[in-house]
């Protein structure tokens, strides 16, 4: 893998069930990401984007193919492999911010890092709470805050382990216009002040043109 | 509107199988406690009854006796009677050998009241046809068959009847002294000289009518008795007239005491308690996991009493399956457990029967009080479920935390800081499961604790003072006692066991009888008022406390005087006086003074009871005989007597019988020998050798049943096995309630985590998502869970040792036969199970409950 | 005439010691028959308005008629059968009992009050919402949309005052919002419905006949 390539699949497939009604939900997708990018997958729903979102994560396995983050095979780890693999490597945006509701701001942040069993880096996550303007509700709980609010505490989460790549799923489908501006931007800044890969899922084609690069995807294959 | 609920609750009742389980099983668990222990309690005390009602012979709510023909002809329009049978005694029989066998006309409804119906066989038709036991038949030297002869001999109006009877049935007798033979009213007929009635004139029985009713009701009914027999002309108060008089029959309908009902009375407030924080935590669960259904009612427009309905509905089913099934089982759980209970029991009394049908009051009283915790513990969740405002009923996350905004710390993400963290969730919830599994732990300690009290050392130096004592069975007969001449021990016996190895220090106890009463005692006790027992002939004098002395021939006090060698002087406990009991033998040996003994305060206690301690050492006591004094005899020491002194182990009918409330006296065998002429054997007290014990115990079982089933003996070791057995009893009972305690606790616990584990699927796939493994992850479950069992053990066993001293404590040092004794095992040994269960217990349900890929899990509508 | 009348609304909660004012005085006035569409962004009071206007908030200062009845002088249990009779509500998530068929989820408000559904009206509003096939149906075998139109017929079915919409077609994608919306539209006004939609939403905003935009518990323009 050429060194600015930070995340590859070879034909990768999914398929669910058999026979005549066997969906291919990934028909041989062969992506290649560079290092550093902010990148949109566009696909309207049940184009196979969230499908594909998901593989790229390691979160489900693939019927058939290959994913390669960094130089790391995602198909050959174990389960227990696989999650230390995302808690170090990965880092993730849900479209509902999925915070865990007993734990504070900073806690939610370092919470990978943390079932690692490492110590955060302190200065780096003092650094992401304020680009992310969070430095006031550091000691809140997530029931304290608004969807935007969250979503930054997410993103902040996302960052704070240093991962190859962020995944983020549809993050600004829960949040206003508004917002939602807010959360890109954010996003494009962040991914350009730490080098950080941002492969951003949307079914928005207004929000996929604030990103770096589009791919779009349509029955289970990239096209255009 | 009422359909549609019905069908909301209905549908939504089929919808959730898995909570309606639980909350199914919890109603069924909470029914169960409550019928196990009705089944059992009813059933005991219907077994004591029973047994109670076969030692006196009758089950009866009471007796006529002494009629005219007449008078029970009358008894047929005696509306309070439901049921009358018909007695006509004749004679006791002549030709015996060593059983007793009255010999009566009896009907079927008598013969079935007073256990005398024939198994085997049938009743008496002929004229010469009789019923009666097996082990009269064989005292008669015939073998129990139906159809066997028999020839019995009697005297009636001072004539000698000899005849020749034909078995026509027999039963197994239920006492081994006595036997009722009766025949039908073909006898009677056939003999109108045997049934004169000369009552009036002679007391003969023979010719009056006796009979054992069943009451329609046992309210009023000594003012019913006594009532009738005034119309019947009789009087009463008379206690021995020569006309009819009735009695109630006190076994049939024994006495409700107040401690039993506030016993009762804390166990239903603790079973109540204990399935109410189960049911309460499993509704309130089953609430909040459909609050968001709830508010979107409320939203749209159901009103409060709608709602309040439609969960009160589904409660109602929910108790319609779990009530009933509750009460099965329980009925069955309780009927197993008894006869092991009342085997516990029966050391105590011969002969227990086991008796236990399922009465109606057991199940409805279980089912109501099971209702009644369901409909207690049901209304906080509903009033939650029907008041709280729909929007926040939307926004409702169970798994959110609560209503704290901020947390100050921010270490929370080591494994049990996070477990810790989830437990401040719902603190109400955790609060009752971690009181309903304490309460398991606090009961099962109480429980050991009042068993590891049960003072066997005491109990057993309580009933008697050597390894062995023999006496007339009548003495173990706790409505007999040893009262007559003819009660007495004979030598055959005493050589038999001195003839035995291993016998030593034995002891032959004299006693007075009611046929010494030309033996009598005057002492310095002032006497209030005189009367007389009409039932047995005999005077007596009470002083002003109440303190009772029956008198004989010369109206001084008869007493219970008791004769017997140095080595059984030696054994007695001497509170005052002359204490070395060698010297004290001497002075007495010599004429020089008494021992008098005095009832002990409470049993196992050597304090004298002031309220029998009526003489001073020094005072003196004359001995009349025919009416003159024989003897002044200074008291020399007074001792504490237990119940060897008295009688034997807890019997004292027979000293009340002959001497009243005292006095207690005690001399040397020679001295007695000198006072009483015809002085009479009543026990024989000796030790045995150790390895010789198990032999004698066999030889005097053997002896008992062979030789003389007019004997009865008691052992230590015999009285060691009955206090074990309480103690047993003790454990089993608690142990059966303290398990089921333990189980709605588990019950409670495993609900809580299946519904968190079922609540936070979402949650826990995020965090896998984000990195936490799947072990990290049943790590963290188990901690919680651990938690749990931690506070469990911490307040559990708090709560045990301040109860222990509190309340076991002082409950106990109410009873005699208990010295307390503090032991935390019991706790200790729950605690650790309950630590392993909370360990298990969330890796099997997040096996079980958390299963599917993390991408199913994610995608899961919260 | 005005269906709607809200003076003065102010709506505070506390929040520990913090006091939020959620609504900060609005006067505001929907007319009978039109579609009113609420917008703001995430925290401006959109919600706290539409629920104060359902009378599931009780108004800090202000008052608020609805179809003439003054909210504040009605207790909880008149205000329980106001929402029964007068008002219609489609949520964005948890909308359908899940148990019921979808004709027993549509008749739902009418069942609480033991009445039952005009037969011509019932098969007319739910011919037009497109569900003639799917009446025996359990909601969870429809597809989103279908289940909100679903809840749409069930707000209609009591020929409420009002029909209130909190973010109806939040979570769909576009073309299914635009079915959604259209449906709603088309509906309330053949039945000359008032209807009060909260979205985020610009599309199902443009056909609105008013927009009405809170910002800090205030309207803005």
């Amino acid at each position: 893998m050429s060194a600015n390539i930070i995340l590859q699949t070879r034909n990768l497939k999914k398929y669910y069930g058999k026979g005549e009604t066997q969906v291919h939900a990934l028909d041989g997708v062969n992506l290649e990401i560079e290092a550093g990018k902010f990148v949109a997958i566009i696909g309207t729903s049940g184009s196979g984007k969230s499908t594909l979102l998901n593989m790229l994560g390691g979160l489900d396995t693939p019927t058939s193919g290959t994913v390669m983050i960094g130089n790391a095979e995602l198909s050959g780890l174990k389960e227990e492999q696989l999650t230390v693999f995302r808690r170090r490597r990965i880092g993730f945006i849900f479209q509902n911010y999925n915070l865990i509701p007993t734990l504070n701001v900073w806690e939610n942040i370092v919470f990978p890092i943390a079932m690692d069993g490492q110590k955060p880096d302190k200065k780096f996550v003092e650094e992401i709470v304020g680009l992310l303007g969070l430095e006031q509700k550091i000691h809140s709980l997530p029931n304290n805050l608004s969807g935007g609010q969250q979503q930054r505490v997410a993103i902040a989460r996302a960052l704070a382990s240093k991962p190859d790549i962020i995944l983020a799923d549809e993050p600004t489908g829960n949040l206003d216009s508004r917002t939602s501006d807010n959360v890109i931007h954010l996003l494009q800044m962040t991914s350009q002040k730490f080098q950080q890969t941002i492969i951003m899922i949307t079914h928005n084609p207004e929000i996929a043109q604030l990103t770096d690069q589009t791919i779009r995807i349509e029955d289970g294959r990239i096209v255009g | 509107m009422k359909k549609m609920l019905s069908v909301l609750a209905g549908r939504s009742f089929r919808a959730c199988r898995m909570r309606n389980l639980i909350a199914a099983l919890a109603i069924m668990l909470t029914t169960i406690l409550f019928t196990t222990v009705t089944t059992i309690s009813m059933g005991a005390t219907e077994s004591m009854t029973l047994t109670m009602q076969m030692l006196k012979g009758s089950r009866s709510d009471g007796d006529f006796h002494n009629m005219t023909a007449e008078q029970y002809e009358a008894l047929e329009d005696a509306r309070f009677i439901r049921e009358y049978g018909m007695r006509m005694p004749i004679a006791f029989l002549a030709n015996t050998a060593c059983h007793n066998i009255e010999f009566d006309v009896l009907d079927s409804v008598q013969a079935d009241l007073t256990f005398c119906m024939p198994v085997h066989g049938s009743v008496p038709k002929a004229e010469n046809e009789i019923v009666t036991s097996d082990a009269a038949l064989r005292d008669l030297g015939v073998k129990p068959e139906v159809g066997a002869a028999v020839r019995i001999v009697f005297t009636a109006h001072g004539r000698e009847y000899q005849m020749d009877m034909i078995v026509s049935g027999w039963f197994e007798a239920t006492s081994e002294q006595i036997s009722m033979m009766w025949a039908g009213t073909a006898f009677r007929d056939a003999h109108p000289d045997i049934f004169e009635y000369t009552y009036d004139r002679d007391r003969d029985m023979a010719g009056t009518y006796y009979s054992d009713f069943v009451a329609t009701s046992t309210v009023g009914l000594q003012e019913n008795l006594d009532h009738w027999v005034w119309q019947m002309g009789g009087d009463p108060d008379a206690d021995n007239s020569d006309n009819l008089s009735a009695t109630i029959n006190a076994v049939t309908n024994p006495a409700l005491e107040p401690t039993t009902l506030l016993l009762g009375a804390v166990i239903t407030v603790l079973f109540v308690l204990c399935g109410y924080l189960l049911i309460y935590n499993v509704f309130d669960i089953a609430v909040m996991q459909e609050i968001r259904r709830y508010g979107l009612y409320r939203t749209v427009g159901m009103s409060r009493r709608q709602v309040k309905k439609l969960i009160n509905l589904q409660a109602l089913w929910l108790s319609c399956v779990g009530i009933p099934l509750g009460l099965l089982i329980g009925y069955f759980v309780g009927k197993a457990a008894l006869p092991y209970m009342m085997r516990t029991l029966s050391s105590s009394y011969e002969n227990v029967a086991i008796n236990v049908n399922p009465s109606p009051i057991i199940f409805v009283g279980a089912a109501v009080l099971a209702a009644f915790t369901v409909f207690l513990s049901t209304r906080k969740p509903i009033r939650v479920a029907a008041n709280i405002p729909p929007i926040e009923a939307f926004r409702y996350a169970e798994a959110a935390a609560g209503r704290k905004t901020t947390k100050k710390s921010t270490a929370g993400t080591s494994l049990f800081r996070l477990a810790w963290s989830n437990l401040g969730r719902n603190k109400r919830r955790s609060a009752f499961i971690v009181a309903s599994l304490s309460l398991c732990v606090i009961l099962l300690n109480c429980i050991g604790i009042a068993a590891d009290s049960v003072d066997i050392e005491k109990q057993v130096s309580y009933s008697i003072r050597t390894d062995f004592t023999v006496v007339n069975a009548l003495s173990k007969n706790i409505l007999e006692g040893f009262t007559r001449r003819e009660h007495g021990l004979g030598q055959e016996v005493i050589d038999a066991i001195n003839a035995q190895p291993g016998v030593n220090g034995a002891s032959a106890i004299y006693k007075n009888t009611l046929d010494d009463s030309d033996v009598t005692y005057g002492f310095p006790v002032e006497f209030d008022y005189t009367g007389t027992d009409e039932e047995i002939g005999i005077d007596y004098a009470g002083t002003k406390d109440g303190i009772v002395f029956n008198l004989g021939d010369d109206g001084h006090a008869l007493c219970n005087v008791y004769g017997m060698e140095e080595t059984a002087f030696a054994r007695m406990d001497i509170q005052e006086g002359e204490a070395d009991a060698h010297s004290l033998y001497g002075k007495m040996v010599n004429g020089e003074g008494v021992l008098l003994g005095v009832v002990s305060s409470d049993m196992g206690s050597s304090v004298l009871n002031p309220a029998f301690d009526l003489l001073d050492v020094g005072d003196i006591i004359t001995v009349f005989k025919n009416g003159e004094p024989m003897m002044e005899l200074p008291v020399l020491a007074k001792a504490a007597l237990n119940g060897d002194d008295i009688e034997i182990r807890y019997t004292a009918n027979g000293p009340f019988r002959v001497g009243r409330d005292g006095l207690f006296l005690y001399l040397p065998t020679s001295v007695y020998t000198e006072v009483y002429d015809e002085p009479v054997i009543y026990k024989y007290s000796f030790d045995v050798e150790e390895e010789q014990q198990d032999a004698m115990s066999e030889f005097l079982q053997g002896y008992v049943t062979n030789v003389d089933p007019g004997l009865g003996y008691a052992s230590a070791e015999e009285t060691r096995k009955d206090a074990v057995t309480t103690r047993t009893m003790l454990q089993f009972v608690g142990g059966l309630i303290g398990i089921i305690f333990g189980a709605a606790g588990v019950l409670n616990l495993v609900n809580t985590i299946i519904t968190s584990i079922l609540a936070r699927r979402h949650e826990f796939a995020t965090m896998q998502s984000i990195g936490m493994t799947a072990r990290q992850l049943t790590r963290m479950l188990i901690w919680e869970s651990v938690y749990y069992a931690i506070g469990v053990c911490i307040v559990g066993l708090l709560l045990s040792v301040i109860l222990a001293f509190i309340v076991v404590k002082t409950l106990i040092s109410g009873i005699w036969y208990f010295t307390f004794h503090f032991t935390l095992v019991p706790a200790i040994i729950v605690c650790i199970l309950l630590l392993l269960v909370a360990v298990i217990l969330p890796v099997i349900a997040l096996k079980v409950f958390n299963k599917g890929s993390i991408v199913e899990k994610l995608r899961v509508a919260e | 005439m005005d269906i709607v009348e809200i003076r003065h609304l102010k709506k505070y909660f506390k929040d520990g010691s913090q006091v939020v004012k959620a609504l900060d005085g609005i006067d505001l006035s929907i007319e009978k028959g039109k579609f009113t569409v609420i917008v703001g962004a995430s925290g401006s009071g959109k919600t706290t308005l539409l629920n104060t206007i359902a009378g599931l908030y009780e108004p800090t200062e202000g008052t608020v008629i609805v179809d003439g009845l003054d909210l504040s002088k009605m207790g909880e249990e008149q205000l329980t059968v106001f929402r029964r009779r007068r008002l219609g509500f489609v949520f964005q998530g948890y909308n359908l009992i899940p148990e019921l068929t979808i004709k027993e989820n549509i008749v739902f408000p009418l069942e609480l009050d033991d009445t039952r559904p005009d037969a011509a009206y019932f098969s007319n509003l739910v011919h037009l919402l497109g569900l003639d096939n799917y009446l025996d149906a359990c909601p969870h075998m429809l597809s989103g949309g279908a289940q909100q139109c679903a809840a749409i017929a069930r707000a209609l079915i009591t020929k409420p005052s009002v029909v209130l919409a909190d973010e109806p077609t939040g979570s769909f994608d576009m073309k299914t919002t635009q079915n959604v919306a259209g449906l709603l539209k088309m509906t309330a006004a053949t039945f000359h419905q008032t209807l009060v939609v909260i979205t985020h939403n610009l599309d199902l905003a443009q056909l609105a006949d008013r927009v009405v935009r809170l910002q800090d518990g205030k309207i803005v323009q």
